[in-house]
């Protein structure tokens, strides 16, 4: 059977969001723009990324995004996040390893309703005609610098994004549980553009990787501009039971 | 309605020395046995680099093997790459007419462009590109093989006049087919006069409107080849026992097997966004029908899972519907032990295989002569 990821996830449980429940009500997101790219990456580190509840990709690959939202029930923010993609049983998701985004109130926010494991930090899109820059500053240095060359319209229609899973700790009853939560935004593309992917400037530290994330082929990178959500939380995984097995549906946890 | 057998060729992890030979001997085991019991086709598709779920890179050697070990069953690939990076269309001419000769004529030429990033990616090729690609081959081919010498400026490849030899042993040359997934590509089927290889929609009526379309649209059809090869087969399950519930068990824990390892692949879509991959591709189809509803959400729908009397009742659907074959997957991973996959294709063909007798002879319908 398919490889399972060997991340030892209790080392990580003292730094991952707490979520008291999961009330979570969506936030609509319109007018985002959106610069994802994707690329393979060496195979046994990247093993160490990803929980047991996850198989690794065949080949392995990351995505690396960054995102503004003009307006949000916490005014505008942005947000760039750093995913390793794996399958929990049969879909492929991205499993977040870090994030940035722009101001406290969205920080707070985005940790505490969708989990999602943030600092803060500069996030800007560049969109030039020769190429769309994308970058992250944390202290005034630059983490991550993603740039999409040779930008080519394409239909919306022929994007496709993976959803997410956030490691995060849920208060329940009995005391706490780790679990995998899933964020599945939808998307109405408005216009799309499709180039190589370039990564000039990584910096794993900055992004919880311990070194493991080492990119070995650029695949694509698509520049959207769209309306999209946060949504209600629907399903989380046990982050240690293998595959499926672990599939919990919201509503049944305590 | 013909039957024939389909092989990926999974080898479940661990990959000791003698992982792939077992898989190997074991399908050729069933394929020899296939023959005995009057199966009509046996296919084999060409994958690389997929990880437990297909080790059937050379799908010509596999043939090959087949073709030597039987006496009647027609070989099939399904499908033959065509995209430049992965094969020289020069190299698939010569190939499979070298099969068809050894054979004795009883070569099936499926053709396709992959679906997969992991395949694509490894070879880098550009998934914009496959359709056309594709395209090109399929109209060159055919005519490397009746044209005593061809010679050929185009997009994909390009060469001087040259005899590419040998020539198929049928003539004018094998039946033609194209591996139809992606909504459309039996139309194209249609206008190319191909057969529609591997056909799997989600229901019964959105599979029946699309046969009745390639039969309406073939009509007209500008061939690439010297005749038309009208015929439309699916991709299926086997698993057949005089026990239903015992049949139903096994055959869940094939689909369940087999879903499972298709879904580790990176789709081409999933990774590269373009209009050349509207749908993901074979592996999904098959694993919506792997997983769709069915009786009691227990079996999908038109699986051939069960005791023969449901078998017969489901694969009738599909020959209501006008599919002239159903090729059948026998095994996942080796999850089905051999002697249990033997016994089911033995059964099969004494319970089954008369409900759905065909007086013609297993060969091209239309124009391959032996």
């Amino acid at each position: 059977m398919p490889k399972s990821g060997k991340q030892d996830v209790q080392s990580l449980l003292s730094r991952v969001p707490v979520l008291q429940g999961f009330d979570t009500q969506p936030w609509d997101l319109r007018g985002a723009q959106i610069l994802p790219a994707i690329f393979e990456i060496a195979e046994e580190p990247a093993e160490f990324l990803l929980p047991p509840a996850l198989h690794p990709s065949i080949p392995p690959y990351a995505t690396f995004s960054l995102a503004t939202f003009p307006d949000s029930p916490v005014g505008p923010f942005a947000l760039a996040q750093v995913r390793v993609v794996g399958r929990a049983g049969v879909r492929p998701r991205g499993y977040l390893l870090g994030a940035y985004t722009t101001t406290e109130q969205a920080a707070v926010a985005l940790r505490t309703r969708w989990g999602f494991a943030l600092e803060l930090g500069e996030i800007a899109i560049d969109q030039r005609h020769d190429r769309i820059i994308g970058q992250v500053r944390r202290g005034g240095e630059v983490i991550l610098r993603l740039e999409l060359e040779n930008p080519e319209q394409i239909s919306g229609a022929d994007v496709a994004f993976l959803d997410s899973l956030h490691l995060v700790r849920v208060q329940q009853n009995d005391g706490e549980r780790p679990l995998l939560i899933q964020v599945d935004p939808e998307y109405v593309f408005h216009s799309a553009q499709r180039g190589r992917p370039r990564l000039p400037v990584f910096q794993g530290a900055a992004w919880g990787t311990d070194g493991r994330l080492r990119c070995t082929n650029p695949v694509s990178a698509v520049f959207v501009r769209c309306d999209t959500d946060l949504p209600k939380l629907r399903f989380a995984l046990d982050p240690l039971v293998e595959g499926a097995r672990g599939r919990v549906q919201i509503g049944t946890v305590g | 309605m013909k039957f024939g057998i389909f092989y990926e060729l999974s080898v479940p992890r661990p990959w000791d020395r003698e992982a792939e030979r077992k898989v190997y001997l074991n399908a050729l085991e069933q394929v020899r046995l296939a023959d005995e019991l009057g199966f009509a086709y046996v296919w084999a598709v060409e994958h690389h680099f997929l990880e437990e779920y297909s080790h059937c890179s050379a799908p010509e050697i596999f043939l090959t093997a087949c073709a030597m070990q039987t006496k009647n069953i027609r070989v099939g690939h399904g499908i033959v790459i065509c995209v430049p990076e992965f094969n020289h269309p020069i190299r698939i001419a010569e190939r499979a007419a070298a099969l068809d000769i050894v054979s004795g004529g009883r070569l099936e030429f499926g053709t396709g462009r992959s679906a997969t990033w992991t395949e694509l990616g490894g070879f880098r090729a550009n998934p914009d590109e496959t359709k056309k690609s594709w395209d090109e081959f399929v109209h060159c081919i055919p005519q490397m093989w009746m044209q005593e010498r061809f010679g050929y400026e185009g997009r994909y490849f390009s060469m001087p006049s040259r005899a590419v030899l040998p020539k198929p042993y049928q003539k004018p040359h094998p039946p033609m087919w194209v591996a139809v997934t992606t909504p459309g590509t039996e139309l194209d089927a249609a206008d190319r006069g191909l057969g529609c290889l591997g056909v799997t929609f989600a229901s019964f009526a959105e599979q029946e409107a699309k046969v009745e379309e390639y039969r309406r649209r073939i009509k007209n059809c500008n061939p690439v080849g010297a005749f038309v090869n009208e015929q439309t087969s699916t991709v299926n399950f086997l698993y057949c026992h005089e026990d239903d519930e015992v049949g139903i068990k096994t055959g869940q824990r094939l689909l369940g097997t087999f879903n499972y390892l298709a879904a580790q692949l990176d789709m081409a879509r999933e990774m590269y966004p373009t209009k050349s991959y509207p749908t993901a591709g074979l592996l999904p189809a098959l694993r919506r029908q792997a997983s769709g509803l069915g009786d009691g959400d227990r079996i999908p729908q038109g699986i051939a899972i069960g005791n023969p009397e449901r078998i017969i009742r489901e694969l009738k659907k599909w020959e209501a519907i006008g599919v002239d074959t159903v090729n059948f997957l026998l095994n996942a991973a080796e999850v089905i032990p051999q002697e249990e996959v033997l016994r089911s294709l033995r059964l099969f063909a004494r319970e089954v295989m008369p409900a759905f007798a065909d007086p013609r002879p297993a060969q091209a319908a239309a124009g391959g002569e032996r």
